[in-house]
């Protein structure tokens, strides 16, 4: 009888554990993105996160994007127009296409992927521009596990588990279709941390993310993450170790929240 | 041998200091702008030393006081605001309008 509850708990546990209650239709996240070389920080980047309902005849979705666009000062240097979304189901996160649409100093790349979560594959589209502004499209069929999720839903994602029921030291595996391949990223939960942001002093859950396989994050712990400790679970500050220096995303509203 | 070295470390160093003051990344020009100024002082003292006149010392100084004075107004006039985001904005509704209509055909799993 014991073995029997101990499996429905677990069951239970899984169960919620795949739920979204953390992310609000509306909500509205804008961070500030720059970069750090030797305690001397330079302002980059504006980054948004926001979250809108997509009705289509069938269903309900959630649209999740995410922008980036650099400060004034950088447009005649190095102007980014980076646009990112997913389209999620609102209840469970699962992604049903993404979109990465990003313009980098002139070079331009679509990304797109409609997924078939049934025979597990992602139709992929890459759209590319041609020097002479023609665009070449590359089809591709992807083959993906049951778990997969692109970069934008993973993000959400992280949000949405209970983090409160891990215990420093604790580590989950997250599987992210990027480029047309899976990747697995590494999310260790490192403790508890309260540190101070613009939208008030925080208690924060702090994560060190790391990427299997890549170098593009070096160090290990090095790559960290802070969510709040609270029920919203907001991104407030995240620290990157790249080749050349570090890099910052500290937030500077948050709005829309669901508590 | 030592002064010459400090001399052409000097102006490398001030020369970089102007380029990063003219570059977004004016912030960082203050390494380079410290470390000329220290050399340009050092050169100052080397020559009273030797009883000697450099004309390097004054353009030295000239280069830190630019990239200074460049460092300094960006610090102060330049906020941090986003530029032109028209394009991005159209891009966004476009690929929204785009995504209704190849999610239309999707039915959602909702255990999935």
């Amino acid at each position: 009888m014991k073995k029997y509850f101990f499996v429905f708990t677990l069951f239970c546990g899984l169960y919620s554990f795949a739920q979204n209650e953390t992310i609000a239709f509306g909500e509205k996240l804008v961070f500030s993105a720059s970069y750090n070389m030797s305690g001397i920080l330079t302002d980059i980047a504006e980054v948004k996160m926001e979250t809108s309902k997509v009705k289509t005849s069938k269903s309900i979705l959630m649209r999740l994007k995410c922008s980036a666009a650099t400060y004034k000062k950088w447009d005649n240097f190095f102007k980014i127009r980076d646009l990112y979304e997913s389209y999620v189901n609102p209840k469970t996160l699962t992604p049903y296409l993404y979109k990465r649409d990003i313009s980098e100093g002139g070079y331009y790349k679509f990304m797109q992927y409609k997924y078939n979560h049934k025979t597990k594959l992602v139709k992929s589209l890459k759209r590319k521009k041609r020097k002479d502004g023609s665009t070449w499209d590359e089809n591709k069929n992807v083959k993906i596990n049951a778990s997969t999720k692109d970069i934008v839903s993973t993000l959400y994602y992280i949000r949405s588990l209970d983090i409160h029921k891990a215990s420093p030291g604790d580590q989950q595996n997250f599987t992210v279709l990027f480029d047309n391949e899976e990747t697995t990223i590494t999310l260790k939960y490192i403790g508890k941390e309260k540190i101070s942001t613009n939208i008030g002093s925080k208690e924060c859950y702090k994560l060190a993310i790391s990427i299997k396989g890549s170098d593009v994050l070096k160090g290990t712990n090095s790559n960290l993450l802070w969510l709040t400790a609270d029920k919203n679970k907001i991104p407030v500050y995240a620290k990157f170790k790249i080749p050349v220096g570090n890099g910052e995303l500290k937030i500077k509203s948050a709005t829309g929240l669901k508590y | 041998m030592g002064k010459k070295l400090i001399i052409i470390l000097g102006f490398v160093v001030a020369i970089l200091a102007v380029i990063l003051a003219v570059t977004p990344l004016s912030n960082l020009a203050v390494i380079p702008i410290i470390v000329a100024f220290v050399c340009g002082l050092l050169i100052v003292f080397m020559s009273k030393k030797d009883n000697t006149k450099t004309k390097s010392i004054q353009y030295i100084f000239l280069l830190v006081i630019i990239a200074l004075a460049l460092t300094i107004y960006k610090s102060v006039y330049y906020t941090s605001e986003v530029g032109d985001t028209e394009q991005l904005e159209q891009r966004d509704e476009e690929n929204l309008e785009d995504s209704k209509e190849l999610l239309e055909d999707i039915d959602i799993d909702e255990d999935l």
